[in-house]
């Protein structure tokens, strides 16, 4: 089944698919692609999320401050699919930048998402379907270890 | 004091084994599914992914790509462990064939051989794009094969590539790029539980707590009162 891209809603596909030609296999009905938010996550006060809208220093400052000035231990910093990298990233900079005294530890995970399809042609031939797919996620926990 | 990187990759060190013009910083949108390039006011540091699409521009092909061999980050691992390498452009399918049959065992194998029913550990590693694969890669084999335990570990690779001036073979530019890098260990025998980075099989309820409200909260998870056909605009994490 073909999905089409991701519209903002109240805008019409470009091509209406009856004008398409034989030789292309197409569901008859377009589906409108919409992104369900992933479940509603805690956040306690150290809790990071990561994503790939904010600006990365913002996100890097965001971290450095609760790491030094709110006092708290160990900051925990989740990212889900492309943000994984920035995670790391961001992680990996922490740790760097406090001369070894932070460390890390590293936790994975599978977050299911759910996309919700509506059909764009106004009769309402298709019915209004879900896709569940899974993505990944990492959760990167930076502390200071205790002293020994 | 270490002065902070504020792009989003680390820095990347060019040496110029002949004169190529250097060419001013811009803020220029990397069109890849990678990091946007973010200007840097320190002269001598160059986004990564800028450097890229200006060695692109200015003519220079990448010859090749290695990467540094760093030590295995998991002390005291046996070495007949199974080492599956994801590069950006692996297929899952493949990697995951392969690594199943091997960690399931060989059932139709000679029974001369007397080797091991399956091998016991595998690490997956990856760096810079494939780092998503590499954990995508990891959790299929945690759902397929049943209670295993993981050990992650994250750190920066060194990469040297080599870029070659397609006009003329004269200039050449060596670009080492510090890329991060994942390796994740699974094994079906128990590891050290207070090595940071592990993971027991399957105890992941401690992270979220709502794990039967799910279906019911989705509706609350929109932020603004769905309307009669469209819900809020996706927001993606």
């Amino acid at each position: 089944m073909m999905m089409s891209e991701p519209r903002s809603p109240g805008v019409p596909p470009a091509v209406h698919p009856d004008t398409l030609s034989s030789t292309v296999e197409m569901d008859p009905v377009e589906y409108t692609l919409r992104k369900r938010l992933p479940r509603k996550l805690p956040k306690r006060r150290n809790d990071v999320y990561v994503n790939m809208k904010t600006d990365f220093r913002a996100q890097l400052a965001r971290c450095q401050k609760l790491l030094e000035g709110g006092g708290h231990r160990e900051i925990c910093v989740h990212g889900l699919g492309l943000a994984i990298n920035r995670a790391i990233n961001i992680a990996l900079q922490l740790q760097a930048s406090s001369q070894g005294a932070l460390q890390l530890a590293t936790n994975t995970s599978t977050v299911e998402l759910v996309d919700d399809l509506e059909p764009e042609d106004p009769d309402e031939t298709g019915e209004p379907m879900t896709r569940t797919r899974n993505n990944s996620a990492i959760h990167i926990k930076v502390f200071y270890p205790d002293p020994q | 004091m270490l002065c902070l990187n504020h792009t989003d990759t680390p820095p990347v060190s060019i040496s110029e084994a002949a004169c190529v013009p250097y060419v001013s910083m811009e803020g220029t949108e990397h069109t890849s599914q990678s990091s946007t390039a973010e200007t840097d006011s320190a002269p001598r540091m160059t986004p990564q992914v800028s450097t890229s699409i200006k060695l692109g521009q200015e003519g220079f092909k990448k010859v090749c790509r290695s990467e540094e061999d760093s030590p295995s980050p998991f002390p005291g691992l046996p070495s007949g462990v199974l080492e599956m390498r994801v590069k950006e452009g692996s297929k899952i399918r493949n990697l995951m064939g392969f690594a199943m049959a091997r960690m399931q065992g060989d059932k139709g194998a000679s029974g001369t051989e007397g080797s091991a029913r399956g091998l016991r550990q595998v690490v997956f590693s990856g760096s810079g794009r494939a780092v998503t694969k590499t954990i995508t890669c990891a959790e299929i084999m945690k759902r397929k094969v049943g209670s295993l335990h993981q050990l992650t570990k994250l750190r920066y690779k060194t990469v040297k590539e080599v870029w070659e001036n397609s006009e003329g073979g004269a200039s050449e530019m060596t670009v080492h790029r510090s890329v991060p890098s994942i390796s994740i260990l699974l094994s079906k025998d128990p590891l050290d539980p207070t090595e940071p980075g592990y993971q027991p099989p399957e105890a992941l309820s401690a992270l979220w707590e709502e794990r039967e409200g799910f279906n019911s909260s989705q509706s609350a998870a929109c932020k603004r009162p769905p309307g009669p056909f469209r819900c809020c605009p996706p927001l993606l994490y």
